[in-house]
């Protein structure tokens, strides 16, 4: 069962100005249930402005979005629960933490659910834990927070409202590459746990090839791609040209194949890679 | 004398935390590419915030082209000497037209305005906004703003240009474009001093320096800090993927001269090894 489908979907920006532009245009996609969405495009491509429509945060200028079947600006006045089911969590979430505690900070989203003192408790707490933020934090102002803590809090201020879909616009921009690892499997520790449905937005070619389960290729607006991140991968020329690159790895293996070594396509990690020169070599009695 | 000479540097941003730079000492010649690395925290954005008297050391000294940052009267002169280019554009972005906003650093050091059009062109075509000068900022991407917050500080023509992680919001052709600005800048005799987590930039520096909890952890060129893996995964920091792969394969036997740092050198390392 699709949880998001997305009908001919078009965004106009500036409408009867000189800079009229389609960020989005004509792009339908079905997503199911648990899928974990990676998006990619160069700057401009429309990917953040394609991922606002999904909560109602943008109207659409034509087409569709259906969640679970329902068109959500069938009611445009209830727009907003759609916010607790489609949470968004912004690029550099960290600049709109505003209260004077972590737990506050993180509590406003269940509170303007409606729920009760003790589910609020729990659903902070259980929230701060699947970003990794210890008890002791929650009582800390969060401007005292590091720049990947503060980063993590926001992330469980949408995590508590316990959204069916999440949606992560460049989670990782800006973080060490430590950070980038934690965070992610953070992200994908919640996402086994909670089966929920993920679209992220990066630019890190390696970040989204590790994750995803399907990739949306985005380019001036349009979805050029929509497959599994090694079919995507395999389609160098055709990124390169919108833009974007594999990730190095991947661009290795690709050498060495059309240099004629028997390796496979679509290598995406130094894992795959490792474990496919091995062979190689042990085939050849190298090893 | 180095055109950059930092001296045991040692700071704090209050008294009851620990010191965010320990004792740097660094040296940086006119007209080199030096790559900064280390984790967040580790003191990198303090360091160049050092570089053009945004903060100053509580002990040691920086001296850059004979000036002291401690120096009060030199401070106007350091910051024309040393741009900064920060990692989020929106802190940097003034102006509600593009081609003002960068004009505003050369308008404010008194430039000719025939000069300044000179000037404000060239920097927009450097870094490829040019077709957007009249364009309001706030409807740029993010990396489009970033384009032009660097454009803002090539206007005002310093001789060395500090990036604090100027391609983290980029996407990879913005990245590359940023990238091949720094040539540009080093090949017109610019020093640029470039802060980063990504190591595929960091290899095509002149000079590599890793920073861990506010000291020096070691440095040298691209190849001789790459090849330590051992150390910089230790202390959490990436290595790029093609010395990664190369490094697992010298772990089960196989013999390297030189190790790879580039999709190109991996590739030829291979083939050395597999033919």
């Amino acid at each position: 069962m699709s949880i998001i489908e997305v009908k001919n979907l078009r965004y106009t920006y500036g409408i009867g100005t000189p800079f009229e532009i389609n960020a989005v245009d004509d792009v339908s996609v079905s997503v199911n249930e648990g899928e974990v969405i990676g998006l990619i495009g160069h700057t401009g491509s429309g990917k953040s402005t394609f991922v606002q429509t999904l909560n109602g945060l943008i109207k659409p200028t034509s087409g569709q979005i259906l969640l679970e079947g329902k068109d959500i600006w069938e009611k445009p006045k209830e727009i907003r629960k759609i916010r607790f089911r489609v949470g968004m969590v912004f690029q550099y979430p960290e600049y709109q933490l505003f209260d004077d505690t972590v737990y506050k900070d993180i509590s406003y989203g269940p509170k303007n659910k409606g729920l009760s003192d003790e589910e609020i408790d729990k659903t902070v707490r259980s929230a701060a834990k699947f970003v990794g933020l210890s008890d002791k934090l929650l009582d800390k102002s969060p401007f005292d927070l590091s720049g990947g803590e503060k980063r993590r809090a926001a992330i469980a201020g949408v995590i508590a409202m316990d959204p069916d879909v999440l949606v992560l616009d460049e989670p990782t921009a800006g973080l060490d590459p430590k950070g980038r690892d934690l965070l992610l499997a953070q992200i994908m520790q919640y996402h086994k746990e909670r089966n929920n449905t993920i679209f992220i937005v990066s630019h890190s070619m390696e970040d989204i090839s590790r994750i995803a389960d399907r990739i949306m290729v985005m380019s001036k607006g349009r979805l050029v791609m929509f497959d599994t991140p090694k079919k995507v991968f395999s389609e160098v020329e055709k990124l390169e040209k919108i833009g974007l690159r594999v990730p190095q790895i991947t661009k290795i293996m690709m050498s060495l194949k059309e240099k004629g070594f028997p390796v496979s396509d679509g290598i995406l990690t130094v894992e795959q890679a490792m474990s496919e020169i091995v062979d190689l070599l042990k085939k050849e009695g190298r090893l | 004398m180095s055109f950059i000479t930092a001296e045991n540097i040692k700071f704090s941003y209050d008294e009851e935390n620990k010191n965010v730079l320990d004792g740097v000492s660094l040296k940086i010649e006119k007209g080199d590419f030096v790559a900064l690395l280390g984790h967040n925290g580790c003191g990198k954005s303090t360091m160049a915030k050092m570089l053009n008297a945004m903060l100053l050391p509580d002990e040691g000294t920086i001296v850059i082209e004979n000036m002291s940052t401690k120096d009060e009267e030199l401070t106007f002169e350091i910051r024309r000497t040393v741009g900064l280019v920060l990692q989020n554009p929106d802190n940097q972005l003034v102006a509600s037209v593009i081609e003002e906003d960068v004009a505003f650093g050369p308008e404010n050091l008194g430039v000719e305005p025939s000069e300044i059009r000179k000037r404000v062109d060239e920097a927009l075509k450097a870094v490829d906004m040019y077709e957007y000068r009249t364009h309001a900022p706030h409807k740029l991407s993010g990396g489009q703003k970033q384009r032009v917050a660097i454009a803002g500080i090539l206007a005002m023509q310093p001789s060395c240009v500090v990036f604090d992680e100027p391609t983290a919001m980029l996407d990879p052709n913005g990245r590359e474009e940023v990238m091949k600005t720094i040539h540009t800048l080093k090949s017109r005799g610019i020093t640029v001093v470039l802060i980063t987590h990504y190591m595929n930039e960091a290899v095509q520096a002149d000079r590599v320096v890793v920073m861990d909890s506010g000291k020096i952890l070691t440095e040298g060129t691209p190849k001789e800090v790459f090849s330590q893996v051992n150390l910089l995964k230790k202390h959490s920091l990436d290595v790029p993927q093609a010395t990664e792969l190369a490094y697992k394969l010298i772990g089960v036997g196989l013999r390297y001269t030189e190790m790879p740092l580039t999709a190109e050198e991996c590739v030829s390392f291979l083939e050395g090894v597999l033919r």
